[in-house]
């Protein structure tokens, strides 16, 4: 669980930021229309609101600052020494009640124009008087640039500083720097801290988890710390004395033995005394690190009375290595198991605990006399369990033979083969004197096969496979016929309503192009003829009958002509085509153009031009009748020579006030 | 967990992506046509913000600029020369910036040249019905003997109000002011002391004696603050100052010292 958590505060704009962020949503939320003929009261009320308005968001968002950022009084002392440390604890005071002050007098600004603004007499007044207003906040945020600036970088830093909790089983490594720590957290945590071969390369409190008894264990590592007064530690020194101060936790000091880290041993020992305060009332354990290039029986005697300090406090020592990871979970172990019973016995001295104590009760019944009394089992039962046992025991397991062996166990599954013993382990090749082994499981194969084809000879003898020959009458003939013209009727049926299905586009209905005239003489004839009906002689019926389409032409003609020759033509004839053309051969009519007569001309026309022969004309005709054909039908023309534009200028295009605007939106 | 600098850690171990430089030199090289799209695209008060914003921007560029050209042209200018300067040239281009604020004969030179030689010479006159507003009484509203000052006024400290029967004028509380924002004119720093009172409005007697504070009107300001010394010694601590602002359309009332 997070105790703090100091991710969550909002960013802190800067000043020029806050005002124009600030500005603009009054600009945005209030209203901004207002003219000199409203009544005045509204003008008033209109600049009031603006006023008041921005003051409120001022307000508002100071607050949350103000709000968010931890007060240092009320959280963990571990958090705010710390905090002390890194921001200065005046500064950051200091920088809090200044932004309080410049909420107090945004406020006491709003209030003062307000007051104003009720006597306004005019417009231009009562606007004056809002910006003065919303100039004399602004300049109020202006002077509280530093500050925010200053509260942005403490949390952007906070947000950066490791969780720690400060009330759950910890271990914190301290010593000089160089001496081992981060390696060692590297290796009992995941927590990556850097690792360098010069001194304090760890500059801030890092932390780590790790496990120990089904228990999440905080880990801690700190700078290194020189051996000098308090007064003049460094910000980085001051982080690690103040986890020394406030956690409690099991502190493991580490002693370079090798002395590579630059400081003698004796050094080290000189900064345990001089910080030995800061370990009291807590369980600790001197590390003696590096253990691989120095051991401290390789130390010489004169040197390991160096030690001497620590064996008089009974402190324990460890030795460990953490490159190569010799002794670093005896470490952890031991470190782990202090602070347990350190937490344990802390717990047990609170007053907490006589009141759960009272509660518990062990009852320990005291032995009443030295008989023996085994628990009873009837013979019967004891008797089957015996056998069970020996059944369970009878056969070896190859489990159990695994477990017997170990690593020189190999599965062997030959050995339960039922076949005499002494084949089981014979090897079968898989080729023998060229022959395929498996062809010759079955020794009596041939013969088999000789019967099955035997038989098969006989089936074939008997007349079993024979196909007996099919006699078709008429009527079969027929109906096959007809069976055949249904289906291929059927067939071109479903491929037209296909080929009409698959435009799944609108048809708008203007691109239907006229149709050809469907009901024809020639096609009824033709239907029915397909249906079966005799049309042999239908010519006088009275279907046939029709009308030819350009009467309205040549009927002036017509009359012209049957007057002069009235006699020898039958009147009747003419309603025929066939009577019509006989009587009326048409004129030859001079071709005109708009020169005067129509010469021929040695240019082919366009649509031959450039083309070879007949095949290609006929294709591009066809290729231009379809493209013609498709942009008619997707933009709704009426044909090809169809130039129609529906709406010239649109009204909502091209009426209305434009300004600095866009057409398209008012 | 990621904790203290851990991205300047990542960056140490891993580096940047391969393409950081480029996409960075890229993303800058975009950055004029993406100003430009929105200088073309903003309307409005936003427009006219960051036009502000980028007029300002651009003159700082071409000072740098010419800065930098300076820079490059050898300057052929004469070091002063060592040693003593001969008397005679002792003050020259040496100007005093110091000057001796309260001297009797400067002050007395001032006070021949015009009593009233004020930085604003010339007052638009504030007429009656800018000044006033016609307060309507009696039961049916008849009456309309009663006035309302719409201006700032001081009001001296002890004051009292007259029972409403006899109260011709009527100065609101929200218009009193008691403090004004002086300037001295030579010390260029501006104070905010303490209204002693209306010393002249030019506008009207009647607005003087009303205490009514308006542009051009000449008030008494209290300057012990300052720590201004007569010759004598004794601390100045009235002084007339002229008001420069509007101040009922400011909210605050801006003055020059007369000195």
């Amino acid at each position: 669980m997070v105790l703090y958590n100091f991710k969550k505060i909002a960013v802190v704009p800067t000043a020029k930021d806050f005002v124009d962020i600030t500005l603009s949503k009054t600009q945005r939320k209030t209203p901004t229309v207002v003219h000199k003929q409203y009544k005045i009261s509204r003008i008033r009320q209109f600049y009031m609101r603006k006023v008041k308005f921005t003051q409120q968001n001022f307000h508002d968002r100071l607050s949350q600052i103000i709000q968010e950022f931890p007060k240092l009084d009320d959280i963990h002392p571990f958090y705010a020494d710390l905090m002390n440390v890194l921001y200065d604890k005046d500064h950051f005071k200091l920088a809090l009640g200044q932004l309080n002050t410049a909420r107090h007098l945004v406020d006491n600004v709003s209030k003062d124009y307000v007051r104003l603004l009720k006597f306004g007499d005019s417009l231009y007044r009562c606007k004056t008087l809002k910006r003065a207003a919303l100039g004399r906040m602004a300049t109020i945020m202006k002077r509280q640039a530093p500050n925010l600036q200053y509260l942005e970088h403490v949390r952007q830093h906070l947000a950066r500083l490791p969780s720690i909790d400060p009330y759950t089983r910890t271990i914190l490594i301290t010593g000089f720097p160089n001496v081992g720590k981060s390696s060692f957290v590297n290796k009992i945590t995941r927590a990556d801290v850097e690792v360098q071969p010069y001194a304090f390369t760890t500059k801030s409190l890092y932390v780590g988890h790790t496990d120990y008894k089904y228990l999440r264990w905080q880990v801690i590592d700190t700078p290194g710390i020189l051996d000098h007064p308090l007064e003049e530690r460094n910000v980085i020194e001051m982080q690690a004395v103040t986890a020394l101060a406030h956690l409690r936790a099991c502190v493991l000091y580490f002693v370079d033995l090798s002395e590579q880290c630059g400081h003698t041993i004796e050094e080290q020992v000189q900064l345990y005394e001089s910080i030995k305060p800061l370990f009291a009332n807590k369980p600790l354990l001197v590390v003696l690190s590096k253990s691989d290039v120095l051991k401290l029986s390789e130390l010489p005697a004169d040197r390991r009375e160096a030690f001497k300090p620590f064996q008089q406090e009974g402190v324990p020592l460890i030795e460990m290595s953490s490159l190569t990871e010799e002794g670093v979970m005896q470490v952890k172990t031991e470190a782990c198991e202090a602070l347990l019973a350190f937490r344990v016995d802390q717990k047990l001295r609170t007053k907490k605990v006589e009141g759960v104590l009272n509660r518990l009760h062990v009852a320990l019944p005291a032995q009443r006399d030295g008989k023996a009394r085994p628990p009873c089992i009837p013979e019967k039962v004891a008797e089957k369990k015996l056998k069970m046992d020996g059944c369970a025991t009878g056969r070896k397991l190859e489990k159990d033979i695994e477990e017997e062996l170990g690593d020189e166990y190999t599965l062997d599954l030959k050995k339960n083969f039922d076949i005499r013993d002494e084949w089981k382990y014979d090897k079968i090749p898989e080729m023998w004197n060229g022959h395929n082994i498996q062809d010759f499981i079955d020794p009596e194969i041939l013969e088999k096969l000789e019967k099955l084809e035997q038989e098969e000879e006989l089936r074939i003898q008997s007349g079993l496979y024979a196909i007996p020959k099919m006699e078709m009458d008429e009527t079969m003939k027929e109906i096959r016929e007809l069976a055949r013209q249904i289906r291929d009727r059927k067939s071109i049926i479903r491929q037209e309503s296909q080929v009409k299905k698959q435009s799944t586009k609108p048809v708008t209905p203007r691109t239907t192009t006229a149709r050809a005239r469907e009901r024809s003489v020639g096609r009824l004839r033709e239907e029915f003829e397909n249906l079966g009906v005799d049309m042999s002689e239908t010519d006088k019926a009275n279907f046939t009958q029709t009308r030819g389409r350009a009467r309205s032409l040549n009927r002036p003609l017509l009359k012209r002509a049957r007057s002069g020759a009235d006699d020898d033509e039958e009147p009747r004839s003419r309603s025929t085509s066939k009577g019509r053309s006989l009587s009326l051969a048409p004129t030859k009519r001079l071709r005109m153009d708009s020169e005067g007569r129509a010469r021929s001309v040695s240019k082919p026309p366009r649509d031959e031009m450039g083309i070879k022969d007949v095949v290609m004309k006929k294709k591009l005709k066809n290729v231009a009748h379809k493209a013609i054909a498709k942009k008619v039908g997707k933009t709704g023309l009426k044909g090809e020579a169809d130039r129609f534009i529906g709406t010239k200028k649109p009204m909502h295009l091209f009426s209305g006030k434009r300004g600095m605007g866009k057409t398209d939106r008012r | 967990m990621p904790q203290n600098e851990y991205i300047e850690r990542h960056r140490k171990l891993y580096g940047r992506r391969l393409d950081y430089e480029e996409r960075k030199r890229k993303r800058e090289a975009r950055e004029p046509k993406k100003r430009a799209e929105q200088a073309r695209k903003l309307r409005g008060i936003k427009a006219k913000l960051f036009n502000k914003e980028r007029r300002n921007e651009k003159i700082q560029m071409k000072k740098k600029i010419q800065a930098h050209e300076e820079k490059k042209t050898k300057k052929t200018e004469e070091q002063p020369t060592d040693g003593a300067l001969p008397v005679y040239l002792l003050d020259r281009d040496v100007q005093s910036r110091a000057k001796i604020l309260s001297n009797m004969i400067k002050q007395k030179r001032k006070e021949k040249a015009g009593k009233w030689d004020v930085p604003i010479p010339k007052v638009k006159a504030q007429a009656d019905s800018e000044v006033f507003k016609v307060l309507r009484s009696g039961r049916t509203k008849r009456k309309a003997w009663k006035r309302m000052v719409t201006k700032v006024t001081f009001v001296g400290e002890g004051f009292t109000r007259k029972p409403p029967k006899f109260e011709r004028f009527i100065r609101p509380m929200a218009l009193r002011f008691n403090k004004a924002h002086v300037t001295h004119p030579e010390l260029k720093a501006t104070f905010h002391v303490p209204i002693i009172g209306v010393k002249k409005n030019p506008s009207s007697p009647m607005y003087t004696s009303l205490g009514v504070i308006t542009k051009g009107t000449v008030i008494e300001v209290n300057i012990s603050e300052l720590g201004l010394v007569t010759q004598a010694g004794k601390v100045v601590w009235g002084k007339y100052a002229q008001v420069t602002n509007n101040p009922e359309n400011d909210g605050c009332i801006n003055a020059v010292l007369i000195v």
